[in-house]
């Protein structure tokens, strides 16, 4: 038994078997597809159905379609959004958000906001690079939700479409609400 | 429609049996279906039912099933009766009642993200309840939002018609300011001959409205229910103590809503005597003063550059060194202090304390000075009580109601809703004897309207045809004759048609109103500014009291005499001490007794019996230099006063004046420190209404930067000059309160008090009757207008011009209030100008026609002092009281 072993772990060290063996593996993996991405250089196709990070959209003649209605903040379980409206003082009568923020920190990405939305403006997007080493950063307000729906607006609308919202911009328009006329616009005695 | 019994109070309904949903309901025959049902606990859905008011029945909501009918009823319109048998539940009438809603939302448009009801809508509450989800044959009304009014935006298209605005302007606030009208094809709320909404602006129809058809512009998008913080609180503009909810947003506040809403609907008509639960313009919109960007937010302690912001621990050793140098150089008497009665019960018993026993001084007092304390003396003179008689349920049930001198639909809005009531409801006789057309005048059933300041010899002139008719009370004036014959005897020296000629009333008119004050079962008087703020107010509240002595109107149950207090806590004023003349309590100052007992709880002496200054002597040994250091809370009496009060010399005088304010106001200007003070809104304590309830104010808000209650400055300051003053919070303020005031809380329930007249009217009345009644007349100046300095619905005092709402609505016109006639008579188109002159001097300034104002009389509101038509007064000041009135005078008016 003794001189059969020494023999094998001879032939072993003689004929680099170890070696060999790993190599094989090495060998395998040269006909095999590739398994990692190389991200950031290589990115995955993402779902129209993905849940990243949320945006504000606009209508196709760039006017906002969030009207501040606040239902957004009421929808969210992990409160995470703050919406401040009022009367939009050049349009009266017109209510839009002065303020909007969502603390990224703290969204659950359940997308109901979105859901809760009467007028489709918030949809979440394909992005989800955002870090950053200052954290206050990611405390999204008005402004940068809105860049992030105008950089990333075809993916919003496709996620709309995925989630059943909205199918085209013709539908979009119907969800848009008209704000009544002032009665002093029309004549004053307000035919 | 008078459909409740209640309507009848002296009458009693019968009572019916009937059937509902197998129980046996017993209730009062006339009474309203639905107010049965909901009396046993059941709801049954209504949008267009509210308790204040007679049903309407539009919104087909209510709907039950009578057995022998075939359809349903609509059970708020239809009269309980015997023997009925009712299903009020079922899938039937779910069906039915689904019906309804789907009617009414097939022509609302479905805009509940931008309405400002979303989420406190009935009609939304309605299909969620009823399960409506799918609407086919939904059309638009596309109307425009009517938004031509100060304060209310009209959206018609979301209006459901059931009327509640209309019904409670009507038969609530009774000044039916809206209607339906149809236009476009759809029936619509606006305002009366579809103008701008122009009314008192209470916004009782904004609180009401199920849906979100009237809005309020002032918070109009800016928030959604769910995210406002509610607070009840008190309201502190005037006396009434309104209940209210301050709903906030973080550190402002959004809207003030009060517990008149659509969401209490149910209720017993009746329960209206105790009030309808809303508010005035005042209360509803004028909170945008509470976060006002003018409000003071760090301690200013002047140095040679002017008034710096300096830290509160600096600040208060400053204030303090300088307080206590000014005592070991020159005495206590050296020092005063003048607190607002807007202040909470707990502050004005720390304020009194702390200048009592900290500062060793009695020369304080407070703004009840300024009027109400005429009344409050007069009572505790002759009656033995230190406020009004009556609860407001007395003053709705009174058959006969004398309102003297009190403008109370623009003084007190809420509380005039009771005597509107008592018109309107209960069908009283109300006899309005005032020197303008005011309101309750146009609705009262005897409007007399006398010349300017003539409203006491009116009053005279009814004691004296209360004689001459022999309206007399034998079993009150039985226990006093010889005060009867004594005063009597001092009639005699008035004569009624002297009374008609200077009040500018008939003879017969006069003896009418005392026959239907003295002849009424329950008659109540009301007294207000024109008696307490004018020339001689001690004295004609007496006359009021020999009124309502000599017809018996003193002691029966549902009688009595009262006033209305113009700032919210006039009442905790007085009965926290805050007057020279009186302890806690109140009790006079010099009883020995009192005086022992509140040394001891102190654990200080109190200063001399016969010490102590009231405002107007205060302001004269400011000018005198005799009073080096004033303490200022709240107060401005450079901004209050008329020129030739000499306040500014009197400010001048002083070493140190200290200013406790939330705003930096015209005096604070002239002080050598100035503490930021907060407003009501941040403030817990207590406060005391008209009526002797105590109420709470609870903390909506952080006090605003670095402001402080009022309460902890007093007790920093007291800290610095080395007392301690042992309170931590309010809570041991309030202790002691109830210990030295045992039973001063009651529970928020006014304390029943009993007037007797019995010490009065035996001891010394004879001789003080007769100087009374001797009291000439006012001696004619040769200038023929009255001038009278009036308060507006829409502003209290100087507070509410900071409110920027309420200037909004009521901005400062600087425009002389005359009548339409003397207008045209001196040929003053509106924009004219006008040199006005008094003794006190001469102004030029524009002119408004009043339909308010009569002829012969002139008004400027007292809010505003651009141009200073307050500096053409003069100050009067009471002999007895020293009560400062500067509200008239007699002027000339030229067109120039």
């Amino acid at each position: 038994m003794d001189t059969q072993k020494q023999t094998t772990r001879l032939l072993d060290a003689v004929l680099f078997r170890e070696i060999w063996k790993a190599m094989k593996v090495t060998f395998k993996h040269m006909f095999h597809r590739p398994m990692t991405f190389q991200y950031p250089r290589e990115k995955r196709t993402i779902p129209d159905a993905h849940r990243g990070a949320l945006g504000l959209l606009r209508y196709d003649n760039g006017q906002e379609r969030c009207v501040g209605c606040d239902l957004c903040e009421a929808a969210c379980p992990s409160r995470c959004i703050k919406v401040i409206s009022e009367e939009d003082k050049s349009l009266p009568l017109q209510r839009y958000a002065t303020e909007f923020y969502i603390d990224i920190t703290k969204c659950v990405f359940c997308g109901y906001c979105v859901e809760a939305c009467p007028v489709n403006a918030l949809a979440m997007t394909k992005m989800y690079e955002y870090s950053t080493h200052d954290k206050r950063t990611l405390m999204f307000d008005k402004q940068r939700l809105y860049e992030i729906g105008e950089k990333h607006l075809e993916d919003a609308k496709k996620y709309l479409y995925a989630h059943n919202q909205e199918q085209d911009d013709e539908e979009s328009r119907a969800y848009r609400y008209h704000f009544p006329q002032p009665i002093g616009k029309t004549g004053a005695s307000g035919s | 429609m008078g459909l409740k019994p209640v309507t009848t109070p002296d009458t009693e309904a019968a009572t019916i049996v009937l059937n509902i949903d197998g129980e046996t309901v017993t209730a009062k025959e006339g009474v309203s279906l639905y107010d049965v049902i909901s009396s046993m606990g059941k709801i049954v859905p209504a949008m267009c039912y509210h308790y204040t008011f007679d049903p309407f029945g539009s919104c087909g909501m209510c709907l039950v099933l009578q057995e022998g009918k075939k359809s349903p009823v609509r059970s708020c319109t239809a009269k309980a009766a015997e023997g009925m048998v009712i299903r009020t539940d079922g899938e039937d009438l779910f069906a039915a009642r689904k019906k309804a809603v789907e009617k009414h939302l097939s022509v609302h448009p479905l805009d509940c993200p931008v309405c400002d009801a979303d989420g406190h809508c009935e009609l939304q509450d309605m299909a969620f309840e009823h399960q409506v989800t799918n609407l086919a044959n939904a059309k638009q009304k596309n109307i425009p939002e009517d938004t031509r009014s100060l304060v209310l935006d009209f959206n018609m298209n979301r209006c459901i018609a059931c009327g509640e605005c209309i019904n409670i302007c009507k038969d609530v606030q009774r000044i039916d300011a809206l209607q339906f009208m149809k236009k476009g094809g759809f029936t619509q709320v606006v305002a009366k001959g579809d103008h701008a909404l122009d009314c008192e602006f209470c916004g009782d129809c904004l609180a009401v409205c199920p849906v979100g058809a009237i809005t309020n512009k002032f918070s109009k998008y800016v928030y959604k229910p769910w995210q406002l913080r509610k607070t009840t609180t008190t309201c502190t503009y005037c006396g009434d103590g309104c209940q209210m909810y301050v709903e906030t947003k973080d550190t402002e506040v959004v809207r003030v809503t009060s517990p008149l809403s659509w969401k209490n609907k149910w209720g017993d008509r009746g329960d209206t005597v105790n009030g309808h639960g809303g508010l005035c313009v005042r209360g509803r919109f004028g909170f945008q003063f509470i976060d006002s960007k003018d409000r003071l937010k760090e301690p200013l302690v002047r140095n040679e550059t002017g008034l710096v912001p300096t830290p509160w621990i600096e600040a208060l050793d400053v204030t303090a060194g300088r307080l206590k140098d000014i005592k070991s150089r020159y005495g206590s008497e050296a020092i005063a202090g003048l607190i607002t009665a807007r202040c909470t019960n707990e502050e004005l018993y720390v304020f009194q304390r702390f200048m009592r026993t900290v500062l060793g001084t009695n020369n304080l007092d407070s703004s009840a000075r300024y009027g109400h304390m005429n009344f409050v003396r007069a009572a505790h003179h002759a009656l033995g009580i230190n406020r009004t008689m009556n609860t407001s349920a007395d003053l709705t049930k009174a058959k006969a109601v004398l309102v003297v001198g009190a403008n109370v639909t623009e003084t007190n809005p809420v509380a005039s809703l009771r005597v509107k009531a008592a018109i309107g409801t209960y069908r009283a006789s109300v006899i309005v004897v005032d020197s303008m057309q005011t309101n309750l005048a146009r609705l009262a059933s005897h409007p007399v309207m006398v010349k300017p300041g003539s409203e006491g010899t009116f009053v005279k002139g009814l004691v004296k045809s209360a004689l001459e008719q022999d309206l007399i009370d034998p079993d009150a004036t039985a226990q006093a004759p010889e005060a009867l014959s004594a005063l009597k005897a001092a009639a005699q020296a008035v004569s009624l048609d002297a009374v008609a000629a200077e009040t500018g009333i008939p003879v017969e008119t006069i003896q009418e109103a005392a026959r239907i004050f003295a002849e009424a079962p329950r008659s109540v008087i009301l007294c207000g500014e024109g008696i307490v703020r004018q020339p001689d107010g001690y004295n004609h509240t007496l006359s009021l009291v020999d009124l309502a002595w000599v017809t018996g109107k003193l002691n029966k149950p549902g009688c009595g005499i009262n006033t209305f207090t113009e700032e919210g806590n006039e009442q905790g004023a007085v009965d926290m001490g805050v007057a020279p003349e009186f302890l806690p309590g109140p009790v006079s100052y010099a009883q020995a007794e009192a005086r022992q007992k509140f040394s001891e709880a102190w654990g200080a002496t109190l200063p001399d019996a016969q010490s102590g200054q009231s405002l107007v002597e205060i302001l004269a040994d400011c000018r005198a230099g005799k009073i080096k250091a004033l303490y200022l809370v709240g107060e401005n009496p450079l901004g209050t006063l008329p020129k030739s009060f000499g306040v500014e010399e009197a400010l001048s005088h002083l070493e140190l004046l200290i200013c406790q304010d939330p705003f930096l106001t015209e005096t604070a200007q002239y002080a050598h420190v100035v503490f930021p003070a907060c407003t009501f809104a941040e403030k817990d304590g207590t406060v005391t209404n008209q009526e002797g309830m105590v109420q709470f104010l609870r903390p909506a808000l952080d006090p605003l930067g670095e402001s402080a209650l009022d309460w902890h400055i007093m007790v920093g300051l007291a800290n610095g000059m080395g007392h301690s003053l042992p309170y931590e919070d309010t809570q041991d303020i309030q202790a002691e309160i109830r210990k030295v005031l045992p039973g001063y809380y009651n529970l928020g329930e006014p304390r029943p008090v009993v007037a007797d007249a019995g010490a009065y009217l035996r001891n010394g009345y004879a001789d003080s009757v007769r100087a009374r009644y001797a009291n000439g007349r006012t001696q004619e100046s040769g200038r023929p207008y009255g001038l009278k300095l009036i308060q507006l619905i829409y502003h209290s005092g100087k507070l509410s011009t900071k409110a920027s709402g309420l200037m909004d609505i009521s901005p400062n016109t600087g425009a002389l209030r005359m009548s339409l006639e003397e207008c045209e008579r001196l040929g003053l188109a509106e924009g004219g100008r006008v040199r006005v002159t008094s003794d006190q001097g001469s102004l030029e300034l524009g002119v408004q026609a009043d339909v308010n104002v009569l002829p012969g009389t002139c008004a400027f509101p007292e809010h505003f002092n651009e141009p200073p038509v307050k500096d053409l007064v003069r100050v009067a000041v009471d002999p007895v009281t020293r009560v400062p009135y500067f509200k008239s005078a007699r002027v000339t008016i030229e067109k120039i």
